[in-house]
């Protein structure tokens, strides 16, 4: 049972992982904003009427025409949204991705509760009833 | 290299004391019956805190609470920061749950009457803990420092002005001065990221040592007759019904968060006249709606005191419910029991009221 869990473990953190990764660069942009251009051009992205809630394309060549666009001040409020079919893809397969994890979660849990409840009933870490009666770590930690 | 892992529990177990914790959670049971439901919400409040914390701190490593850079600064988190709009967007939401939750938490523990002796003390500290989280709400909103913010951060710092002797020192301490300023915004960040944490974190502990120490309550019911309730073990058959809940909430939480991700609005301008339309965070809207009822002069004092005392008296009562409510099976427990249901309804009238 315990080898099971733990392959469940294995198999189940790099699904919950992957799909997170996935969703951190929607547009294939790189995460993290490498260079000064690219900064620049990331505050300059904050003048634009309605902002998208993603890393901003790489900016042409010239940077003082960047930069002056930074001093811009915002005129439109930055609201989160999805551009784009590859985004919203991205995100229904997030949703589906996220509730069928609940889902088989849920479904060992209720196993891992029934098999706890059927130990309980059984009395099978009382004290004056069980073989284990001197660890009392068992019920918590297992034999 | 091989790790012998039963010389390792040996070695943590002796340095920790940790048989002593694993027996009393093995020997903590949790009583089974038509209301055990409402136990869950008091660990979930605990599972949004921590949600709350993880994502703050996110929030934190680039926030920067001037005027100059507090609004491009949460907008740089949502624009150039991978999952920097669904960090706050999580923060915010779970803001709202967490509330939301211990006021469910607290209207279950009333309507059971869960507060009766000995479990007088868990009340307050409750009720302490409702207080600090709207606090926490409350001098949140104001971080964005955009125009709705701001106003509704004047709306609400003004309110204690109605106090007598007091009021004017109170309102000049929240802001910092005469009005909402640069200085009212390093105040609220400090009081929501240092002071109040450490608030939250103390009066949480005497709240679990209380729960505790005094175990789940039974129904009233059955302690009036003196019924045997069955029981739980805490570990593992509890805690993993909890994590079923909690894996739900995570879901609900994450799905709400990525559909209805929170915008940032234009920085306020101090010299610009409040916008239309300004209104709390929902918690606050009966209580805002309240306010605005009353009329400007009542005879000698104003409108606005007699409605801030009105809400003292009410929140002061509240808290020391258990000790107005000294007899729960009783005629004055029934009408308590109504009291409260007429002031759930109050509040969600009220709220509705001030939206439209």
């Amino acid at each position: 049972m315990r080898k099971i869990r733990v392959l469940y473990l294995l198999v189940m953190v790099p699904v919950v992982l992957a799909p997170l990764a996935a969703v951190a660069q929607p547009s294939g942009v790189p995460p993290t904003v490498k260079d000064k251009a690219q900064i620049e051009a990331a505050v300059a992205a904050q003048a634009a009427p309605t902002q998208q809630a993603k890393p901003a394309p790489a900016p042409p060549a010239a940077k003082k025409p960047a930069a002056k666009k930074a001093e811009v001040k915002r005129t439109e409020p930055i609201v989160p949204a999805y551009s784009g079919i590859r985004e919203k893809m991205a995100v229904i397969v997030f949703y589906v991705w996220l509730w069928f994890s609940i889902a088989v979660l849920i479904y060992f849990l209720r196993l891992w509760i029934k098999e706890a409840d059927r130990v309980y009933k059984a009395k099978y870490y009382e004290p004056e009833e069980s073989p284990r009666k001197d660890n009392p770590m068992a019920p918590v930690l297992g034999d | 290299m091989k790790i012998d892992m039963k010389k390792l529990a040996a070695w943590f177990d002796d340095r920790l004391a940790l048989t002593p914790i694993f027996k009393y959670m093995t020997k903590k049971e949790v009583p089974q019956h038509e209301h055990s439901f409402w136990y869950y919400t008091g660990s979930s409040i605990l599972l949004f805190l921590f949600i709350q914390i993880v994502t703050g701190i996110m929030l934190a490593l680039y926030y920067q609470p001037t005027l100059e850079g507090a609004t491009d600064s949460i907008g740089r988190i949502m624009t150039e920061l991978p999952l920097g709009w669904l960090i706050r967007s999580v923060h915010s939401w779970s803001s709202t749950f967490m509330i939301a939750f211990v006021m469910i938490h607290l209207l279950a523990i009333w309507f059971t009457k869960s507060y009766r002796k000995p479990r007088e003390a868990t009340w307050m500290t409750g009720m302490m803990l409702l207080v600090v989280s709207m606090v926490f709400g409350f001098t949140g909103y104001l971080l964005p420092w955009d125009d709705l913010s701001l106003s509704a951060t004047k709306v609400g710092t003004n309110i204690p002005m109605a106090i007598p002797v007091v009021g004017k020192w109170v309102t000049q301490f929240l802001r910092g001065g005469g009005d909402v300023t640069g200085d009212t915004l390093t105040r609220f960040y400090l009081f929501h990221v240092c002071i109040l944490p450490l608030v939250i974190f103390a009066i949480l502990a005497v709240h679990i040592l209380l729960v505790q120490k005094e175990g789940m309550s039974v129904p009233l019911k059955d302690e009036i007759a003196k019924k045997k309730v069955p029981a739980l073990p805490f570990w593992p058959n509890f805690i993993l019904r909890e994590v079923v809940i909690w894996l739900v909430l995570l879901g609900v939480l994450l799905t709400i968060s990525l559909a209805f991700a929170p915008s940032l609005e234009l920085t306020a301008d101090l010299m610009a006249p409040a916008p239309e339309g300004v209104k709390p965070e929902w918690y606050f809207l009966f209580l805002f709606q309240t306010l605005k009822i009353f009329p400007a002069n009542m005879g000698p004092v104003t409108g606005e005191f007699v409605a801030v005392v009105l809400i003292l008296i009410a929140v002061v009562a509240i808290f020391f419910l258990p000790f107005i409510d000294n007899k729960p099976e009783g005629k004055k427990g029934k009408l308590i029991q109504y009291l409260g249901v007429a002031g759930l309804i109050y509040a969600i009238v009220f709220s509705i009221w001030s939206l439209l």
